[in-house]
């Protein structure tokens, strides 16, 4: 298969450069992938003695701890080496899988992917997933089908190219010392933005929190997320986007730094957020903030504030990446992941407190019993309470034009 | 003959992996900014990735060149004064030389973290200072990027001292005192013999800072702000950005740093030229 892309780029590298540098960019012919299986004891058997990489974001101590002291060994039982690649962004780990299917490799650098969103989407447009997998996971019959966040990541549609494995929700915590007038809606926290000059401001997408909290604003300038189509569509976007920017431009003043300038990313602002230079912070992954609040980082008075009209909401994923050569070990850690017992390991708040994706009707009562035993948190409320009235996340093609508008009409004014 | 070719074998692996990343990174780039390798989508020659952030290309060069300029004019400055400091050999020479040395090995990302935790308006120096995060001026993400280019300046500084400082070592002390012994002053001695002697390690050292600040990431991304971006960040955020489409646009901000640099570098060459010591 020799597109006449790849011929222009052999040409022009020809023209540049001795044999030694073509011979290792023309990609060997797109050999059959013989890592097919037809039955789950095939995958197994594969997978025993393989080396998986997972690529995940490195920031987070506890979920590092997490897959250390309890994946790590779980794979390692099942006979599957399994290694962590932590990164600064998960745009690092796509960009690594395009470049190598850009190269035609087979056996790539990267295995797993803790991903969604846009990342997601983009990357199954490009051919960065293997997709059509899940479907053979045992454990998958823990989760319930009809979950709409686990049909759907940003609207795209999932298609056994990724591997559920927790849910988040986009939370405010907020320090209950200074704030007393505690904001209950979107609204609200913008007025009290306004009324406390200097206390409040967010980080500059296209960081992951800042973009969801910049959409988060969008559902509420245009009355709630069923006003905003979750579907890309220029044309929605010229009508729905202008209030965001008027509401956000006219806001810059009144946050910190008079908004001349944004915490670059999330760990910006919840050093801010450590330090008391603002009064909230926010987070896909709330559990978080039990651990933070017990060791001090974060003032004690920190507590979770709940809109009314509900936070955006998701699922993770465990993505695989169609260049990688140990498909077999990358599933069966896959479905490890999703046993009773490593959910339930990742809920409990000291380990890494986040949210099950399995169904619990679904689950055996002594299962159920398991995850009703996940000791409560001081700090952060139940995913129930969490998730009430939870908003979509619009398509991922939604997201850059938002954060690149932000760029020019916010940032740059 | 025979040694000549003797020679050119000897440099020849050292002229093939230089070449084989210079030329194939170039290459590569510029293949990719006019549209000849997209990740998704048929091959169509074009400078559309030149013009998609003209807007911001421009800021992005004027500020780069704004930062890579004010860092290699301090940076020499204090520099040369620190190697003749050095080069006068007494106990401030010595501790001067080795602070320089002591600083050289810090790699920049070190540099860059422990300066946003030293100057950042939450820092170390407002707390111990006693000043309130408010009352701090903007040094770490402020308009002025000055936490930037005091890090640049900082470590490369240290770098052109000991250069400047080794040439200078080699001679110097014979010029000197012969000025010395025929009556010159101290202020001649360093005008007609200390800074002509330095000048083209000056010179070398500063195309070298140039290049590199204008063309490194990390420390203005650590201590920067979002916007403007200089090009090298510029160049990150669109080759990791999540759009399929905006990898020819970070290839083109490449090229286009390449080509400031390549003048930055011409222009060094001629005025090294100039120097009678050079040739």
């Amino acid at each position: 298969m020799k597109s006449p892309r790849r011929a222009v780029t052999a040409g022009a590298l020809a023209l540049g450069l001795a044999a030694s540098l073509a011979a290792c960019s023309a990609p060997a012919g797109d050999a059959a992938d013989d890592q097919e299986y037809g039955s789950w004891e095939e995958v197994l058997e594969a997978a025993d003695g393989q080396t998986v990489r997972l690529w995940m974001y490195g920031g987070d101590e506890q979920g590092n701890a997490y897959i250390d002291s309890e994946l790590i060994p779980a794979a390692a039982e099942a006979g599957v080496t399994l290694e962590r690649v932590p990164i600064a962004d998960t745009p690092d780990a796509l960009n690594r899988i395009l470049s190598e299917v850009q190269a035609g490799e087979t056996d790539g650098e990267v295995d797993l992917v803790w991903v969604n969103g846009n990342n997601f989407g983009t990357g199954k447009k490009a051919g960065a997933w293997e997709c059509g997998w899940t479907e053979m996971l045992p454990n998958m019959e823990l989760t319930d089908p009809a979950d709409p966040l686990l049909q759907d990541d940003f609207g795209t549609p999932v298609d056994g190219c990724e591997a559920p494995w927790h849910k988040a929700q986009f939370t405010f915590a907020y320090n209950s010392e200074t704030v007393t007038d505690v904001p209950s809606s979107m609204e609200e926290l913008l007025e009290w933005a306004r009324a406390n000059p200097g206390r409040f401001t967010y980080p500059a997408p296209p960081d992951f929190t800042g973009s969801v909290f910049v959409r988060q604003v969008l559902y509420s300038v245009n009355g709630g997320y069923e006003n905003v189509p979750l579907a890309f569509d220029q044309a929605d976007f010229d009508e729905v986007t202008p209030a965001l920017y008027e509401e956000l431009t006219d806001l810059a003043p009144s946050l910190w730094r008079e908004g001349a300038t944004y915490p670059q990313d999330s760990n910006e602002l919840n050093e801010l957020f450590a330090n008391g230079e603002v009064d909230f912070t926010m987070t896909y992954g709330p559990a978080t903030l039990t651990e933070l609040v017990a060791n001090g980082t974060y003032p004690a008075g920190t507590k979770v504030v709940t809109f009314d009209e509900g936070t955006v909401g998701n699922a993770s994923f465990l993505g695989l990446a169609s260049t990688s050569g140990s498909k077999a070990g990358a599933m069966v850690v896959a479905n490890i992941a999703l046993s009773v017992e490593q959910q339930v390991a990742k809920a409990l708040p000291d380990v890494w407190g986040q949210f099950t994706v399995l169904d619990l009707d679904q689950l055996s009562d002594e299962q159920r019993a398991e995850f009703d035993a996940v000791p409560s948190s001081p700090v952060v409320p139940a995913y129930d309470v969490l998730s009430e009235n939870a908003n979509p996340e619009l398509a991922s093609g939604w997201v850059s034009p938002i954060d690149e508008a932000w760029r020019q009409q916010v940032l740059a004014r | 003959m025979r040694r000549r070719w003797l020679s050119a074998a000897l440099v020849m692996p050292a002229l093939l992996v230089a070449g084989f990343v210079v030329v194939g990174g170039i290459v590569m780039s510029v293949v990719q900014s006019v549209g000849l390798d997209p990740l998704v989508g048929d091959a169509r020659l074009s400078l559309d990735a030149y013009g998609a952030n003209a807007g911001e290309l421009l800021t992005g060069t004027l500020l780069s060149l704004a930062i890579a300029t004010v860092s290699t004019v301090l940076s020499c400055v204090i520099g040369l004064a620190a190697a003749v400091v050095i080069s006068q050999g007494r106990v401030t020479g010595r501790l001067v030389a080795g602070l320089s040395a002591i600083t050289i090995p810090i790699p920049h990302l070190v540099g860059a973290a422990s300066v946003g935790l030293l100057l950042s308006d939450a820092g170390i120096l407002p707390r111990m200072l006693g000043i309130s995060s408010g009352a701090w001026p903007d040094l770490v993400g402020g308009a002025w990027w000055i936490a930037v280019v005091f890090e640049y300046t900082w470590k490369e500084s240290a770098f052109v001292a000991l250069v400047v400082a080794g040439v200078l070592a080699s001679r110097v002390a014979r010029y000197d005192e012969t000025a010395a012994l025929l009556g010159a002053s101290r202020a001649r001695r360093l005008r007609h013999v200390v800074i002509p002697l330095a000048r083209p390690a000056v010179i070398v050292c500063a195309m070298i800072i140039f290049v590199y600040t204008l063309g490194s990431y990390e420390v203005a991304w650590l201590l920067g702000r979002p916007y403007p971006e200089p090009l090298p960040v510029l160049a990150f955020r669109l080759f990791d950005s999540i759009t399929l489409t905006s990898r020819p646009e970070a290839a083109a901000v490449a090229v286009l740093t390449t080509l400031i640099s390549l003048i930055a570098v011409g222009v060094g060459m001629a005025l090294l030229r100039r120097t009678p010591l050079w040739n």
